[in-house]
């Protein structure tokens, strides 16, 4: 597991109702690095909200932290 | 646990404020004090450990005023990082920490957050912007366009627009090129 990993899995987990269920990866490839992000179906909202608000934020301060081209997905299906 | 909390008025009643905004005192939650000291803990606990989990030093302190919770890192270096350009990843995790608190609490929280004294500095020289404006303004009687700002810098700039006489401030614009114009008063 990466730091980036580490520390949004972290943030993620903090903001929905079922942590355990949060599973983040670091992807490299030559387009640049993301970091996928996995949640219960029903904590899909919590993670994106209002307007995308939320996810927006979790890209603000990842950016923040890893640098300018670290994406943030997140995923909208079970797996 | 205490009583409802009752609000005096003095001898000027406010006619216009009829808007449906609720007033600050009426807001205050049960057990208010109570729930900002937890609203704290629980912040200092989600950022202590994004501090830990990145390797940064950092110190946080809790506080409440002005009836919310305030949570201040100060540290190295690396806390630029949480700060960003003009404070932008400063609001954004300052938004992932209320919406930890309310995960815990079911609450909406108000909460603020600052890194670095990042607010703090920011909040002198926007006031001594808003001030040194609103006098240009006052002398000239031209309106002057501000540059964009967050709505924490608007508010700070209008405030300090207010303490000076024969001018009015308002904003114009969208999000995130919201600004702050200061006009002559009618």
């Amino acid at each position: 597991m990466s730091v980036l990993a580490d520390a949004l899995e972290h943030l993620v987990r903090g903001i929905v109702a079922n942590p355990d269920d949060v599973r983040v990866q670091l992807i490299t490839t030559r387009r640049g690095r993301t970091l996928e992000v996995h949640v219960h179906p029903d904590d899909l909202g919590k993670v994106i909200g209002r307007g995308g608000r939320t996810a927006t934020a979790l890209r603000t301060v990842m950016a923040g932290i890893g640098g300018r081209g670290l994406r943030v997905d997140v995923v909208d299906t079970d797996r | 646990m205490s009583e409802a909390v009752q609000v005096t008025t003095g001898g000027d009643v406010d006619t216009e404020g009829a808007d449906g905004t609720p007033n600050g005192a009426s807001a205050t939650p049960e057990g208010g004090e109570d729930l900002l000291v937890r609203e704290g803990d629980i912040a200092g606990d989600y950022l202590e450990r994004l501090l830990d989990l990145l390797d940064f030093d950092g110190d946080i302190d809790l506080d409440v005023d002005g009836g919310r919770a305030v949570v201040s890192i100060d540290g190295g270096d690396d806390l630029s990082k949480l700060v960003g350009t003009r404070g932008a990843t400063l609001e954004a995790l300052q938004e992932l920490t209320r919406l930890a608190v309310q995960q815990s609490t079911g609450a909406r929280s108000r909460l603020m957050l600052d890194v670095a004294g990042w607010r703090a500095d920011r909040r002198a020289e926007l006031s001594d912007l808003g001030r040194t404006t609103a006098e240009q303004v006052s002398q000239t009687g031209d309106p002057v366009r501000l540059n964009p700002m967050t709505p924490f810098e608007r508010k700070v700039v209008h405030d300090a627009v207010a303490g000076v006489e024969g001018v009015r401030s308002e904003s114009e614009g969208e999000e995130p090129n919201r600004r702050v114009v200061v006009l002559p008063a009618e």
